[in-house]
Parts: C-alpha cells; structure tokens; sequence
C-alpha cells in the first residue's frame, strides 16, 4: 500500500484546523474542532504506523517526507498527549469560562496556536529533511509562546520572554550544527537538493567528515538539547512550565521536549557514523543526561511551587532519556520505552496539578494539603502521577529506569551507574516527602469543592491503569515497534 | 569581482561595530537596514563570479525580508512602545566596541583554521565575518536591558548564522531557506508583539527588572 497520501493528509490536518479555529464562533466550538483534529490526526497516525509496520518506512513528496519506525512510534506517543490533554482543555477552561477569563477571543488564540503547534511537531516527526527539521522546531517555539501568557500577567510574560529567547537563541545553534553537518557531507559531491536528506546522510555516514560532523553535534546537542530542557540549558523551564496553563504545561512536558530530544535520535546514528562508531557522540550523550539528572535532583529537594517540582522532574526525565541513548544496545530500547512512560505520568501530573491548583488558587506545595480526602479524583491523580514519576514499583517508569540502569551495568560503566542511583534516590526522597504531604496532610483552608464528572474520572485512570499494565506485562506488538525503532537509532552496528 | 564581496564582507564588520556602539535606537534599526541589504547582496556578488544563478532570487528575497521588512517591523515596534534609547546598558558601549574587536580577532583567528574545501564563495573573509555577526548578536543579547534590543540581538545573530549557512553549504533547497526566513519572521513578530505587551504590563520594557520567576 502506498502511504503517501497519508503522510500529506497527516501534515495538512493540523494546519488547516489552525486557520479553521480562528472561524469558530464559540469557545466550546473551538475546543471541540481541536479534539476531532485530534481524532482524524491519531486515525491517519494509526493507519501510517500499521503500514509502517507491514511494509517498512513510507516516503512522500519527493523522499522529503517520511515515516519509519522511530517516528511512527513518536508519532503515536505525540496523538496520545494530544489527545488527552486536548480533553483536559475543556475541563480546564470549563471554570475559567464561568470567570471570564475564557473569552471567544481566547479561545480562537489558544485554537490557532494549539493546533499549530501540533503541526510543527507532526512537520518535525515527518520531516527526511534536517533542514525543515529544524524549521519545525523552530516553528515549535515561535507558536507556543503565546500559548503560555494566554492569560497576560507580569510573570507570565516574563516567562515567555524568557523562553522566546533562550529557546530561539538555542535553535539557532543548532542550525549551525545542521550546517556543519551538511559541509561533512561535501566531500562526497551529492546533488545539493539531496544533502540535507536524513536518509542519504545516514547510508553515507561512514564517508563524512568525521572533524566536521563532531564540530556539528557538539552545536545541536546544546542547541537541540537547550529546548530539551536538558541541564544547564534548562534554565527557561520550570519559568515557562509553572506560568503556562496547565493542558500547555502537559503538551510541553509531554511532547515538545521529546521532540527536540527525537532531533538527537537522529543524528546520533549519522555521527557515530562518521566517528567510526568509537562512542565519542553517545560518550557526550551519557554526560549531558548525567548532568542533567543531578542538577534536577538538587532543584526538587527545594520546591514550594507543584509545577514548578514537575518541571523539574521533565528535566531529570529527559536526562534519564538522553543517558539511555547514549548507553546504546539496551539503553536505547530503555530510552524510547521512557519516554512514553514519562508523557503519560507527567501529562497526568500535569493535568491534576491544573486542577488542584484551580480549587486551591495557588500552586504553592505547603497550601495543597490532603488533597487526597477534599479532592479524591484530582488527588489521586497527582499522588498516583508522582509516584509513577519518582519511579515507584511497578508503575511502568520504575521499569524503563530498571532497563536504563541494567544497560549502564552492561555497558560497565560502573561510575555511570552510582551516578544514575544517586540522582534517582535524592529525587525518591525529595519528591515523595512532597507527594505524601500533598496526598494526607492536614489543610490549613478549606479549599473549593471538587466538582467532577466522567471525563475527569477518564482523565485519571486511563493513565494510571496504562502506567500499571505497562509495568507488569510488555504487550508484543509495542516490544516489537520499541525493537525496531531501536534499531533505527542504532545505526547498522 | 572578489573584491565587490570582500567590500561587502567590510560593510557588515562596519555595521556590527555600529550595533556595538551605538545606543541610538534609531541608529540600531538602521545598522539592520544596511547589514541586511548587505547580506542579501552576498549570494547575488557570488553568481557574479559563476556560481549558479538561483543564488539571486534568493539573495534579493533574504536581503529584502532582512533589509527592509525586519526593520520596518522594528520602527513599528518602537513607535509603540515609545523607546528611543537603549539607557545604561550592562556593559557600556565604548567597552562593547572594545570586546567586539578582540572577538572580531578570535573570529579571523577561527576562520582560518577552518577547511574551504568545496566553498561557494569567492572570499575567505566570509566564515571570519559570519562568526563574528553571531557573536554581536549574542553580545547584544545578554548586554542589553530593553526587550527590543535584544530582538535586534536575535535577529543579528540570524544574520551571522544564515551567512555562515552561505558560506558553508552554497545554496540550501528553496523549502528549506523560505522556511527559515518565515521562522526568523514570526519570531520577530511574537518579539515583537510581546515587547508591547510588557510595556503595558510594565510600563518599560527593561528585561534585567523582570526578575520574579527563580529557583
């Protein structure tokens, strides 16, 4: 079956649910437009990653669009994330339409945005081209940074001014790197509108510059890796996750950060390639993510702020990501299985932070107390959503991070592993005093009543069951799509 | 014809060394004006000398996005916001032009060390100059207080990034360079707009006082 049609009509869903949302003339339209987009896009995503499966990767528009395994399985975490917090956003906003904040004038903001943004990362995970890759992610920043000052405040703005610049500044480096790339590429004299394909750098990899493909990493891991969140170039995202509302905070946390982290899963291949597969690219890899663990472990110890202690935990996560990549073999399958683990717990996190936050007025720690007992829906969530992040048995995480330490143990690296430990044990403590705190203390004020319905319900245990399910049994065909899209990254080693 | 590009080469030096040293409002926007038109005109000097003719199409478009689109969006901005002087930068303009000199030496200094094998452009001084507007436009970035400023600080830095881009791989693939042209745009854009907004959240647009989000 030729699945070209699917990719276009995977690209252009999103964007013309952008320009249709500006249309809709009430706030409810407008979120329930984003959701059938949703639908249609996780369909047409369905469909290509089973063609995918069945017959290997689909290319579209002339080989500069493509769908393989690493990106069909990145594809499927981006709809799930999508999706879940798209329906979040009408719980969400349900209250701030009785405030009035939630104008028709908001609304079309948030929808244009909302679903731009989705087309950018869907643009990143289709793109064969590093070049459009890198527009993409570009595209990513520059549309969601209104989306976190969609309630103008002196904080939120200056948050997303903060993130503005970091982030495109950031970027930016890491079109030095893609060019760098692209100039080690010279040598074998390819025809110019094919230089920049990821496919032909990757079956070349071992004639590039290797000098001039290092000098090219080295500038996407910091530019790639600051919009990553990865430490220290981290320092825009706890600001922009605690200001941005919370199904923002959840689409960051759970997709634009693997986005700019699936852009390294793609040169990784290519420069160790270049380097001889001596391990230079993933050594730097191990690093950053090591770097990365440590710095957010040290941060949750001193929190008073949930979602700001949440956005620390996506840089620790992230880091445990990049690490796993870089250990390779196991750790890479480790790698790709986090990061769907990290999107559920932190998306549900997230998303009953929002709401606790909502009924409480404040994200402040020492004031959402026993939230367990005044809120059970909500609170269970955060409870359950913390404890699957800090890594509790046998909630799904505590699995991948098994699979990432048995990779460090593999690999013998004997001082990644005491590392990794440590990073992880101080986060344990850290964010589990929180959590329990959060969960059983004893409320100070009496905060608003919880009001929830179905969909609340749905928003909890779907998620926490996954979470459960995935800890205790792989299903088969997911350990066959994490194999393959492993292999991806792996190179032909 | 390799001395019309390294007479370009000087013009963009010149206009960086400007934007070092000027805290003219004014002055800034029309240092872009030129060292856009200049960077444009790069790609446009190079077909001159035999490399393929695609190159002016795109050399007019960029020069014509970053000469005089980005500024005007700038101007608008400023009238907005009714800023006309970038006050007490961090670091005074007089030390700026000093650090952009000796950046300007490690710039030429890295530039040489750098393989031109396969290179489109017919001056060696181009990946020496590309470095350095980078580095401006970062330098304006973390030393200036005002919102704008440091727009003008991204958008430079583009300029360095996007003639290095010329220098290094020739032409990009038509998609791929409209694509990056639209990304700088909107960014300057939602600067833009954003630099209002916090002017009337504010009342100023002074970033270092935007100081409540730590930890």
């Amino acid at each position: 079956m030729d699945g070209a049609p699917l990719l276009i009509a995977l690209l252009a869903v999103p964007f013309v649910a952008a320009v249709a949302s500006l249309l809709v003339p009430s706030p409810r339209g407008v979120l329930a437009l984003l959701f059938a987009t949703g639908l249609a896009v996780a369909g047409l995503a369905g469909l290509a990653a089973w063609t995918v499966a069945d017959h290997g990767p689909i290319f579209a528009a002339g080989s500069w669009l493509f769908l393989d395994a690493l990106s069909a399985y990145n594809l499927l975490v981006l709809v799930v994330v999508y999706l879940s917090s798209t329906a979040y956003a009408f719980r969400y906003f349900a209250d701030e339409h009785e405030a009035e904040s939630w104008t028709r004038r908001v609304a079309r903001q948030f929808g244009g945005l909302w679903a731009g943004a989705l087309g950018a990362m869907v643009a990143v995970l289709l793109s064969n081209n590093l070049g459009i890759l890198w527009v993409g992610i570009e595209a990513t920043t520059v549309l969601t940074a209104f989306l976190i000052c969609l309630h103008v405040t002196s904080v939120s703005l200056e948050a997303m001014w903060k993130y503005l610049l970091i982030c495109s500044v950031g970027v930016g480096l890491a079109f030095m790197g893609t060019l760098l790339v692209a100039k080690s590429a010279v040598p074998l004299a390819l025809d110019p509108a094919k230089t920049l394909l990821w496919t032909t750098l990757r079956d070349h990899a071992d004639q590039l510059d290797p000098a001039t493909a290092r000098a090219g990493f080295l500038f996407l891991l910091v530019g790639y890796g600051t919009k990553a969140g990865l430490a220290p170039m981290h320092s825009w995202l706890p600001d922009a996750h605690s200001q941005a509302p919370a199904p923002v905070s959840a689409l960051f946390s759970g997709f634009m950060l693997n986005a700019a982290l699936y852009c390294l899963m793609r040169y990784l291949p290519i420069v160790e390639g270049a380097c001889g597969h001596s391990g230079w690219a993933q050594g730097l890899m191990v690093t950053f993510g090591l770097v990365s663990i440590l710095v957010a472990a040290a941060f949750i110890l001193f929190q008073q702020d949930v979602k700001r202690l949440l956005a620390y935990s996506s840089v620790e996560h992230l880091g445990i990501v990049t690490l796993g990549l870089g250990l390779g073999g196991l750790g890479t399958f480790a790698a790709l299985f986090h990061t769907a683990n990290h999107s559920l717990a932190k998306t549900l996190a997230f998303f009953s932070a929002g709401r606790l936050g909502q009924s409480h007025g404040t994200h402040e720690i020492s004031v959402l107390r026993g939230t367990l007992r005044s809120h059970p829906v909500w609170g269970a969530g955060l409870l359950g959503g913390l404890l699957a992040l800090i890594g509790v048995a046998p909630f799904a995480p505590f699995m991948s991070e098994l699979l990432v330490a048995r990779a460090a143990v593999q690999t013998g690296s004997t001082w990644t592993l005491v590392l990794f430990l440590a990073g992880l044990g101080a986060v344990f403590v850290g964010a589990l005093r929180y959590a329990l705190g959060m969960a059983w203390g004893r409320a100070e004020r009496e905060p608003l009543p919880e009001r929830h319905n179905a969909l609340d319900v749905v928003l909890v245990v779907v998620p926490l069951v996954t979470l459960l399910i995935l800890g205790l049994w792989m299903p088969a065909p997911l350990e066959a799509a994490l194999n393959q899209a492993a292999l991806v990254i792996g190179g032909t080693r | 014809m390799s001395t019309s590009a390294e007479l370009l080469a000087v013009a963009i030096v010149l206009t960086n060394l400007a934007l070092l040293g000027s805290s003219r409002m004014g002055g800034l926007v029309r240092a872009m004006v030129v060292q856009g038109l200049a960077i444009g005109a790069f790609p446009v000097v190079a077909w001159a000398a035999g490399v393929s003719a695609w190159a002016v199409p795109f050399g007019l478009f960029a020069g014509a996005i970053k000469g005089l689109v980005f500024p005007w969006v700038l101007m608008r901005t400023l009238r907005r916001t009714g800023v006309s002087r970038e006050v007490e930068p961090f670091v005074s303009c007089g030390m700026s032009l000093v650090i952009g000199l000796v950046a300007f030496g490690v710039a030429v200094w890295m530039g040489s060390r750098f393989s031109l094998d396969g290179m489109a452009y017919p001056t060696r001084l181009i990946v020496p100059v590309a470095l350095f507007t980078a580095f401006v436009g970062l330098f304006l970035i973390v030393s200036r207080r005002k919102a704008l400023t440091q727009a003008m600080g991204y958008l430079v830095f583009e300029n360095g990034i996007y003639l290095f881009g010329v220098a290094l791989v020739g032409e990009l693939p038509f998609l791929v360079e409209f694509g990056i042209l639209l990304d700088a745009y909107v960014a300057l854009f939602v600067m833009g707009i954003a630099t209002y907004q916090i002017n009337r959240e504010f009342h100023h647009i002074d970033t270092d006082r935007l100081s409540r989000l730590k930890g």
